[in-house]
């Protein structure tokens, strides 16, 4: 992978007076306690990293200077005066601006509108005029973006400039980003940080929040961890040793977050595509074995969804294109048998995957349905004592079968569809960003079964996280802009380390 | 055909297609802001008996006008206070409301059949009046007929021109985005639904103060639904609205001209007619334009967070 | 400024459902009976006449158990589709077709003897009112268009068409001018059970009722249908026939519309006439909601609003109340039941801090 960017030598700043101040802020959710008084202090012209796993409370943290979430407990203070935000109109209009991880964007409007949209007080608005400010602003942080262009036509690196012009537009002190690299090419992340150090140069206070250890040593001038809700250390990056001491700190123990692999038989090929072309995607070609994995990278929105659906069954390919254990897919989706079959393990969990408002049996039957017919009849009292059976093998807290989908914890959730898509015996899984949003030990229990499960079936893992492509993977297939530009074993190093050039479409050295 | 008669039946659709052109881009600006209101029916109905009660006690049809208008809106803002507050479902909260609108137009309303309310009358715009067919067709109507004729022109501009109709659409778009701007997404479709509301309630109170002079219950007849249907039709696009309510104006007129000159066709049949037609209509377009265009949080409530 | 703010529930609220729905009742007819004041009348006596004219009297309570029947079948028909979140508000346009179908058998072959002509008129019933709401549902699939649309334009259509009937080729040529077709041979006739005043219209309810239940309880379609309410998305997940069961649902949700069309023209009318249609179909749209789409709850919902009907007719009789005050009632009811529904999943609590 490519080394991330040196930083830049900095400016010496004084010990400037806090922007922000955060005292004892505290905040619940029913019964789980996100945020426990944290105090921490923002400082013009620095960047100050938020470092924790998921679930730590990062987001709820932020949620509240942004004015989304109101503290239970705590205050906050702008420029040393106490303030309590009930909206994000307060939170904008005292400085504090946030790009989210998940953008809010509106996909049908240009550019300029979503720059430009609630900024100032006026009646009238002439789009020309509006396109002529945002061309400026653009220009003055040397941005590259048409002010012009849907939003919906964007790639997700120009989705995110245009969140960051709309904090610009709105002369925001503190920039907020949540987890801004997860949809980036590591050529846009430089780029990223490149305009993240241009802005604390002109005095703005930037809060980085990630898991990443690499960024979060690469960029930040103060780190915080993270852990359980609480504040665990505040650091200087020169403080620390390694990327391990800091992942300690970040943990509460000792994790290298590697897996075992041992090489599993290889058996007969499960899924073929050829000359896959349509639905967005080009030219793709793929194979797969029982026994092994094979990964799709890349970053988000470079095809890997059209190809995960048209495998799985959700939009249809043409005809003659993808092959699933060795039959046509329109011959395969005609009656797909619910054993020994695809199992498709969604990035989606609630909506997808399981249905929000029911319970854990019918989230079971949901795809094993046909195994518990009897002529036209289920059998629930059978369906109720396999999941009572699941739930206990997978530990799915908190341990009853009545519990409805969304009450389940994201981890939880996911070992609930894990168990249900593996009670299938498939022979062909399909698993999609499998551990995104999940905390340590889940993700190494999701990992180890998914490797169990090679003795089975081939795997299809479909990841924007390239730790875990290369931990869990036989084979690698990057995606950009629907096609896959390259495919390689894990095992060619020299392949390996240019990953991150092929994301960006780099494949002529 | 002669061309008289011809320019007689133009213009009589587009005095028939004005009642529903004010409920489509009502129901249109409701939709935009991301509320789907399915109670155009009765929110009609009630505002042509608000209308005509007031013109009737007041003397001033232009009164009756507006509290057609304040009639629709009242309706639209409980459901707005249904479906952006409480979060009902906002399909069944639309039945809702048109089941509750007819209701209430035939209890008040009852005792006033048959009686007459100033209205507003037909008149030709000097100058105007005298063009070639189109002067026949479009300007010898009455004065709602002209104020329907910049009302398109003025929707677009809000929508697209204003900072208010920037947040009006990008509320129906996508709400968190709003909200992340600083505006209040809540407040902004409850403003939709409720300014929707008072379009339609013009439209109603067309069918009591210009269509009819005379009250009785049940003037809306299908109005409402056919508005529902046009907003799909024109994609929501207020250009497409217009020939939309134009073409049912034309069909709705057509087939009261052929039961007047007495044909042999039952009534019945021919009353089927504009229902048959939206259906059609709306097979036909769904089939060319596949629909798209919808906002894409239409009929999507918003939850609270925290 | 001791704020309230909203929070979700960790848990739905147990017997929350039923405090809803009482307190939507409860706070409907206070608003309606205080909107008579209005109409000049007195509210005090407004709420004698209306309890005399249902709970006070028995005869009125028999009366409302027989308008509950057509009401109790469109409602299951409703809910069935709007658990698939399928909009079927077509129920009105369904009953008439049913109407219509049973009213052809009854007239096409009125020698036939009693045990088999209503058996034909019950499969007329089913199949017109089915097929209609089959239209919709090929529409929804085939163009996708909006079935909300449609089923109701499909109501303006089908009463229509009853109307076309009753004024034209099936007038009654002895009926002095008047909409309606020849009475019915006795052979067509769903008779009173025993000497009540009750038909056997229910035990077509029960048998509908038991035999809905059971399917969702028991049968791997019935579970497909729940599984297939969450959407076109989750459906192809789950290799559910989305398409054949939205043409499922409508077929069913159609019969038995057409059902409850059938049932009271035979029992009730004894022909086919425009008065059929009194807006069954909407009040079943009332019902199913307020009863969360279950079959034991829409019976008993069925009930009461159908002692709310022959309340307020009593109330038209005696106090020239007009007719239309049922469909304020329904009308407010449905509001305040959707409005209630939100503390369902959310509740009120104390902004902290």
């Amino acid at each position: 992978m490519d080394q991330l960017p040196a930083r830049p030598p900095r400016l010496a700043l004084p010990d400037a007076e806090p922007v922000v101040a955060l005292r004892g802020l505290t905040k619940r959710f029913g019964k789980v306690l996100a945020n426990d008084q944290i105090t921490l202090e923002i400082r013009p012209g620095r960047i100050k990293a938020l470092l924790g796993e998921n679930g730590a409370g990062k987001s709820t943290l932020m949620g509240m200077l942004a004015g989304r979430l109101v503290p239970d407990a705590g205050r906050m203070e702008v420029h040393g005066r106490e303030v309590r935000f009930a909206s994000a109109r307060e939170a904008i209009a005292a400085g504090i601006g946030m790009v989210y991880q998940h953008f809010m964007l509106v996909e049908a409007m240009t550019v300029a509108e979503n720059v430009l949209l609630g900024q100032e007080p006026g009646f009238f608005l002439s789009p020309r005029d509006m396109e002529r400010r945002v061309a400026e602003l653009a220009a003055q942080y040397r941005l590259d973006i048409d002010p012009r262009a849907r939003v919906g036509d964007l790639s997700m690196g120009e989705k995110q400039l245009v969140e960051i012009l709309k904090l610009l537009a709105r002369d925001s002190r503190v920039l907020i980003f949540d987890e801004p690299t997860a949809v980036l090419t590591p050529a846009e992340t430089f780029r990223l940080f490149e305009a993240l150090w241009s802005m604390t140069a002109q005095g703005k206070a930037v809060v980085f929040i990630s898991h990443k250890l690499e960024e979060v040593l690469a960029i930040a001038d103060e780190i915080a961890v993270l852990r359980s809700g609480k504040v665990e250390a505040e650091l200087r990056p020169e403080e620390i040793g390694s990327k391990a001491d800091l992942a300690r700190i970040m943990i509460g123990k000792d994790v290298l977050l590697e897996v075992d692999r041992t090489a599993a038989e290889v058996r007969e090929q499960v899924l073929d595509i050829r000359n896959l072309n349509g639905l967005g995607l080009t030219d793709i070609n793929l194979d797969l074995q029982r026994g092994e994995v094979l990964a799709v990278v890349g970053v988000a929105g470079n095809g890997q969804k059209a190809l995960v659906e048209a495998v799985c069954g959700l939009t249809q390919p043409p005809k003659d294109t993808i092959f699933i254990l060795g039959k046509p897919w329109r011959e395969y989706y005609a009656d797909p048998d619910w054993k020994h079959t695809l199992s498709y393990i969604p990035e989606d969990r609630l909506g997808l995957a399981t249905m929000r408002n029911k319970n854990l049996v019918d989230n079971m039957l949901l795809t094993t349905r046909k195994g518990f017919r009897s002529g036209p009849l289920l059998q629930k009292a059978r369906a109720v004592a396999d999941t009572r059976e699941l739930v206990r093998k997978y530990d799915i807290k908190p341990g009853r079968v009545r519990v409805l989908a969304w009450q389940l914890s994201g981890g939880n959730l996911q070992k609930a569809v894990l168990a249900r898509e593996l009670y299938r015996e498939p022979r062909l899984i399909v698993a999609e960003q499998p551990t995104q949003g999940l905390d340590v030990a889940a993700t190494e229990e999701v990992w180890r079964r998914l490797l169990d499960a090679r003795d089975m079936a081939g795997i299809l893992l479909v990841t924007g996280d390239l730790n875990e492509a290369l931990q869990l993977a036989d084979r690698v297939a990057v995606m950009y802009r629907g096609r896959v530009v390259a495919q390689f074993p894990v095992t060619d190093r020299d392949q390996v380390d240019k990953i991150g050039l092929y994301m960006a479409g780099v494949t002529d050295f | 055909m002669d061309w008289g008669i011809l320019v007689a039946l133009l213009a009589a659709a587009v005095q028939s297609g004005t009642p529903v052109l004010f409920a489509t881009l009502g129901e249109m600006l409701s939709e935009k802001g991301g509320v789907l209101n399915l109670g155009v029916e009765g929110m009609m109905s009630v505002a042509a008996l608000a209308a005509f009660l007031t013109a009737y006690f007041t003397g001033s049809p232009w009164l009756g006008f507006l509290a057609g208008g304040l009639a629709g809106a009242c309706l639209a803002s409980l459901h707005g206070v249904i479906c952006v507050g409480f979060l009902g479902n906002q399909v069944v909260s639309g039945l809702a409301l048109t089941i509750l609108g007819l209701g209430l137009t035939h209890f008040f309303g009852t005792p006033y059949i048959g009686l007459a309310a100033p209205g507003f009358s037909k008149f030709a715009v000097p100058g105007l009046a005298d063009l070639p067919v189109l002067g026949g067709i479009l300007f010898r109507q009455d004065a709602l007929v002209y104020v329907s004729y910049v009302l398109p022109v003025a929707f677009w501009f809000f929508l697209q021109r204003t900072r208010p109709g920037l947040a009006v659409r990008a509320v129906g778009e996508m709400p968190a985005a709003v909200a992340a701007a600083g505006l209040h997404p809540l407040r902004l479709r409850l403003f939709a639904a409720v300014a929707g509301g008072f379009l339609v309630g013009l439209g109603g109170a067309y069918l009591s103060l210009a269509y009819t002079h005379l009250w009785t219950n049940g003037l809306s007849a299908g109005r409402g639904w056919i508005a529902v249907a046009l907003v799909i039709f024109a994609f929501w696009r207020p250009g497409r609205a217009v020939a939309g309510a134009y073409l049912f104006g034309g069909v709705m007129a057509f087939q009261l001209r052929l039961q007047a000159t007495g044909t042999n066709l039952p009534s019945s049949l021919l009353l089927m007619l504009p229902y048959a037609l939206t259906v059609l209509v709306l097979a036909l377009s769904a089939w060319r334009g596949r629909g798209a265009d919808a906002p894409a949080a239409l009929g999507v409530n918003i939850e609270p967070e925290g | 400024m001791p704020a309230l703010r909203v929070i979700k529930r960790d848990e739905p609220w147990r017997g929350g459902a039923l405090a809803i729905v009482l307190g939507a009742l409860a706070f409907s007819l206070g608003a309606g009976i205080l909107m008579l004041a209005a109409q000049g009348k007195s509210p005090v006596q407004g709420a004698v006449v209306l309890w005399q004219g249902t709970f006070g009297n028995v005869f009125a309570l028999e009366d409302a158990l027989r308008k509950s029947v057509p009401i109790f079948l469109c409602s299951l028909g409703v809910a069935v589709a709007f658990r698939m979140q399928v909009w079927n508000i077509g129920a009105e346009g369904q009953f008439a077709l049913g109407a219509i179908g049973a009213t052809w058998a009854a007239l096409t072959f009125p020698g036939l003897p009693k045990i088999v002509l209503l058996p034909v008129m019950f499969l007329a019933a089913l199949l017109a009112g089915g097929l209609w709401a089959l239209i919709p549902a090929w529409l929804k699939l085939k163009l996708k268009v909006s079935e909300i649309i449609t089923t109701l334009m499909l109501n303006y259509i089908a009463i229509l068409l009853l109307d076309y009937l009753v004024f034209g080729v099936w007038k009654d040529p002895t009926s002095f001018g008047f909409p309606m077709t020849p009475e019915f041979s006795p052979a067509a006739i769903l008779g009173p059970i025993g000497g009540t005043r009750l038909h056997w219209g229910f035990a077509v309810c029960l048998v509908a009722g038991v035999g809905l239940w059971a399917f969702f309880r028991f049968t791997l379609l019935g579970y497909e249908l729940k599984a297939g309410g969450e959407g076109a998305r989750v459906a192809r997940y789950a290799g559910l026939p989305y398409g054949f069961l939205v043409g499922f649902v409508m077929t069913v949700s159609g019969a038995l519309a057409g059902l409850a069309g059938c049932v009271e023209t035979s029992a009730v009318l004894g022909r086919l006439q425009p008065s059929l249609m009194a807006g069954y179909g909407y009040t079943a749209i009332v019902v199913a909601w307020l009863a969360r789409l279950e079959p034991l709850p829409i019976a008993l919902a069925s009930f009461l609003l159908a002692v709310l009907r022959v309340g307020v007719e009593n109330l038209q009789l005696e106090m020239q109340i007009p007719a239309a005050y049922g469909m304020i009632m329904e009308g407010l009811i449905l509001l305040s039941v959707l409005a209630g529904q939100f503390f369902q999943t959310f509740r009120l609590g104390r902004r902290e801090g």
